[in-house]
Formats: C-alpha cells, structure tokens, sequence
C-alpha cells in the first residue's frame, strides 16, 4: 500500500510540474513530496498538509502558465488526492496487522470504482459549468467560494448527524 | 457501538477547503474541479457495517500451561450481514506475549461468510491470565467514519510456574512412619543391610547372614534399614520482591518451589506449603497427584501483598506444620519479619534449611550499568552476607542461589553439606 500511496503522491506532486516546470513550483513541488512521503509513515495529518501545499503548487503553476481552464487534468488530479489519502490511511491501519481474504482486492475494486465515477462527475459539473459561464454572466468566483462553503458546511453537517445517529445504535 | 469520523474525513475536508480558498485566490476554476472528488467522496459517509452484523467467537489450545508455553488463539468471526472492513484488536495481558501472528486483523465479510484469525502467544509469568474482550472497529469502505464497539470473549488460562529440573534434593533428617524412599535409622522391613544379630525363633532363613554365622559357628541373621518417606514444608516469602516481572525474586521463587515440590512428591513424600505474607496461607501436607495439582493451585495464586498483620509461627497448627517435617524456606531475606519467622522455627527445633534467590543479580539486570549501580550492588552483597551469617550463627542452614543459574547447582552444596551433618 505504501508504494502505491508513493506513485499517487508523485503524481499529485508531478502534474503541476506539467503545466508550468517553473522554479518556484518545483520548490514548492519538493516540499509538497517530502511532506506527503512522511505524511504515508507516520500519518493522515501530515499528508494533509503535504497535499494543501501541492495544491498550492498547482495553483501557482496555474497563475504562472496563464492558459486556458484544463478541466480534466485538474478532473484527475482532485482522484488522485482522494485516492491518496484513502491508500495511505488503509496503508497505516494495515500495517502490523492480519489481513484477511479478499480484504485488498476489494479495497482496490471500490478505489477503481469510485475513481471512475469521481473522475466523470468531476468531467461532468466541469463541462456544466463551463456550458454556464458561455451564458451567464457573473461574479464566479465569490459564488464558487460560497458554494464551496455551503457544500462543506452541509457535508460536515450531514457527517456529524450520521455519527450522533450511530452513536445512538 | 459508538461512531465517529476519522482524522481521515477531516484531512478531506480541510484539503477541500483549503483548495476552494486557493481557487477563490487564484481565480482558477480547475481548483474547484481538484475538489469536487473529494466532496463527492464525502457523500460515501454512514456505510460502515453494524456491530449486530458481527458474531465472534474464541478458542484457546491449552487452558492450563507452563510458564514458557505456547498457545494458540483462535478468533473466528461470522457476517449476518455484510461487513465492508472490521478491524478486530485483542488486548493482551502482560502475562502473555505474541510470537506468531499479529493481535490486530482487518476482515472484509460478506454475509453469512466466517473467518479464523488466529496468533501464537507465549505464557511469560505464572498466573490466572484472563483474555478478555475483543475491540472491534467496524470501517466504510472509504475509512471516513468508524464505529467502535468492544465484545466480551472472557477465556481463562492458568499459567502454572515451570518446575526447575532437579535429580538430588536435600534429604529430611527425620523420617514419618510411611513407606517412601529414604532409609530410616531404624531397623525392619528394607532393602539396605544394617546390622547384624543371633538368630532368634522366628526369624526368616532368607534373613541368615551364612558368612558370619560359619565364622562364629552359631546362626546370625542381618537386619535392615527401614526405608521411610519425609515430611516436607515449604515455606515461602511473599512479603516483598524485588526485581522486574517475569523475573522477580517471587517469580524465581515460586518456580523452585514447584520444582521441589514436585521432586519430593515423585518421591513418595508429604509436602505442604506455607505462604508467609504476614498472615499466613497454607496447604497441608499430603501425598499424590491430586495434592501436587493442589499445590500448583496454590502457587498460581501466590503474590505480593501489602499487610499489617504480621503472625506468629506458633499459629500455624501441628497437621500444617509437622514437628519431624523438613523446612524448606524460600525467601529473598528482604523483609525482617521472614527473618523472625525463621529464628523462631530454629528455635522451636524444626529441621530448617533456607533457599535465598538473591536479588542483587536481578536488580542489577534491570538497572543501567553505572559505577553507583554497581557500588549499591557490592554493598548490598555484604549486607545480604552478614545477614546470612547472623542466621548461621544460629544453627540455619542457608543457601543462597543466583537466580540465573541452576537451581540444583544450588542445592547440591547443601546435599554434601547435610550428608556430612554440617550446617554452613
């Protein structure tokens, strides 16, 4: 699982480098991988950070790059960061223990899974979007920063309801 | 069962976060795309399976062990319903150690499927060792939320001391009326030859000693030994201990104290056991299987425990304490309220001999290796020493044992010394 969660976090750390290979995205790049490598040893906190630094980098090498929106890469990437975090918490739980039948192929397949339907509703309120922004005209950025904010709120919400229902169980 | 998020859905959300912050700065949309797979992951919260949906269930190979012994648990675990990810950990007692397998498992059921998890652990120190519940940790699939529930699977393990080899045991000076395995001053029915007597009527021919009665020209018969079994009480300090667990003057105590206690039952005697903790606990002293098991019994549960009763040895009733018994004290001579107990059953006239496991070898063991370390060590070695020899003084054999070495190593400077009848 390690090396697996080490392939995602070259990726994450790899792919602004494709869109803008500028010095300052790979310096940010490098201390993105160190962060998210000691992030896999020790813990999902620290990876945490590592990936909010290689999403700074991606938005740095985006404002250097200056080019058109590039949907799907950023469509793959946002995969990419879930799926890190998933392999690399499986990766620690795991460790030390007794795995038993089946218990990684069936991780893998869910992974594979929601991947793909990630990836293509990610694909799919991009292309929505960009639909949109060709007919209506406005402010889209403080409205995606509120949108943001109203999706997190609610996701936390729904969250900390489901586990005061289970508690109750 | 009580559910929680894990660390793991807040590190989603705050990347979420953070990465609609750094769309908003940048202006760019593609940081919105990176976070919209994270917020649907999100939407996967509140699939973990249900404890109802899991049944376990225990085995252990051996209930009753030696110290040193393994034993192999198995954890079966069956789905009523489907698990996506249990994460089973078993909690083991300091008595017990893992040397095969992992305590920890993680399990993906489906329904009506079963599971054995199973691990080898080793029985490090005597004792009445109670594997207790299972924590069970039931996961999503996606590790955003996990319930956590414990299931009582208590399995009892009796962990008996390892008896210490032993071939040569000090021999009691005074023998019972039951047939065992020492030859008795007395004369009669035996197999060592003793002295030799005129023959009177009734005596057996097969008794005739044929060369003396040919040189004396008159009939002379030979008489035996009789062959006798011993009373044997062991007497153990359970006053204080010293040392670090399984290694402590108790542990080495306990374990020599199986070991003559089961040496002298092989060889038909009657042994008792008396527990010194201030009051006192004892075992009568009997013969047999069943008894040795009694005593076993008695020595799992033996410990250190505080009191501020302290008794007399004259309490101690006659049938637990017989008068022609051999005493075989165990102690470490660290507290001096054993030491009482000793003088007065010197001077009551019992047939005493003390076993000290000395303490110093194994402090020392547990201590880091400094000079001061090793200054107390040497000063406490002369304490122990003078001690000793105020009890020599007053006619108590003692024999002080290194735990680390031999027992019988130990004990056979005893056997020379009381064959010679010199008490050191």
């Amino acid at each position: 699982m390690r090396r697996l969660a080490a392939v995602l976090a070259l990726v994450v750390v790899g792919a602004p480098l494709l869109v803008a290979p500028s010095s300052s995205v790979v310096t940010l790049g490098v201390l993105a991988l160190i962060l998210c490598g000691l992030g896999i040893l020790v813990g999902t906190p620290v990876l945490a950070v590592g990936m909010i630094v290689a999403l700074a980098e991606y938005a740095l090498a985006l404002r250097l790059a200056d080019g058109p929106p590039r949907l799907a890469g950023a469509a793959m990437l946002g995969v990419a960061l879930v799926l890190l975090l998933e392999v690399a918490d499986f990766g620690l739980r795991a460790r030390r223990a007794a795995i038993g039948p089946r218990v990684v192929a069936m991780q893998l397949r869910a992974w594979s899974l929601f991947a793909a339907l990630a990836s293509a509703g990610a694909l799919l309120a991009g292309a929505a979007a960009s639909i949109a922004s060709a007919s209506v005209r406005m402010p889209w950025a403080p409205a995606l920063a509120a949108a943001g904010a109203a999706v997190t709120l609610v996701g936390m919400a729904l969250a900390l309801a489901a586990a005061r229902a289970r508690s109750d169980d | 069962m009580t559910a929680r998020l894990t660390p793991l859905a807040l590190s989603v959300v705050t990347v979420g976060a953070w990465g609609l912050v750094l769309g908003v700065l940048s202006g760019r949309a593609e940081l919105v795309v990176v976070v919209l797979p994270l917020l649907l992951g999100l939407l996967r919260l509140g699939r973990a399976g249900s404890a109802r949906s899991v049944a376990l269930s225990r085995a252990v190979s051996a209930a009753r062990v030696f110290e040193g012994d393994r034993v192999t648990v198995t954890v079966t675990v069956t789905a009523s319903g489907r698990v996506p990810l249990l994460e089973l950990y078993e909690p083991l007692p300091p008595a017990l150690r893992v040397v095969g397998g992992e305590t920890r498992g993680l399990f993906s059921l489906r329904r009506g499927q079963q599971v054995e998890w199973r691990y080898e652990v080793e029985c490090v120190r005597r004792g009445r060792v109670s594997l207790g519940a299972v924590r069970a940790r039931l996961w999503g699939r996606a590790g955003l939320e996990a319930g956590e529930t414990s299931i009582p699977l208590p399995w009892p393990l009796r962990v008996y001391p390892r008896p210490l080899p032993l071939r040569r045991l000090p021999g009691p000076r005074r023998m019972q009326a039951f047939v065992g395995n020492y030859v008795a001053p007395s004369v009669g029915e035996g197999l060592e030859p003793g002295d030799i007597r005129a023959f009177v009527p009734g005596d057996r021919v097969r008794h005739v000693n044929w060369r003396a009665s040919l040189r004396f020209r008159r009939l002379f018969v030979t008489q035996y030994h009789q062959e006798r079994n011993a009373d044997v009480v062991l007497m153990l300090d359970t006053l204080a201990e010293a040392g670090t667990a399984p290694n402590t003057t108790l542990d080495a105590s306990i374990r020599a104290a199986a070991a003559l206690a089961t040496a002298y039952l092989a060889r038909k005697d009657r042994v008792g056991l008396i527990e010194y903790c201030g009051p006192f606990r004892w075992v009568r002293p009997s013969s047999g299987r069943a008894h040795h098991e009694r005593i076993f019994e008695a020595l799992l549960r033996a410990d250190v425990m505080f009191s501020y009763v302290t008794q007399e040895v004259a309490l101690v009733p006659r049938r637990i304490l017989p008068p022609q018994a051999l005493v075989i004290a165990i102690s470490p001579l660290l507290d001096p309220r054993f030491e009482k107990a000793l003088v007065d059953l010197a001077a009551r006239g019992f047939d005493l001999m003390v076993l000290s496991p000395s303490p110093i070898p194994l402090v020392r063991r547990a201590l880091r290796r400094t000079a001061s370390a090793e200054l107390a060590c040497r000063l406490w070695a002369l304490e122990r020493r003078a001690r000793a020899d105020a009890l020599h003084r007053l006619g108590i054999t003692i024999v002080d044992w290194n735990p680390a070495e031999p027992l019988e190593a130990a004990l056979g400077g005893l056997t020379r010394s009381r064959r010679r009848g010199v008490a050191r």
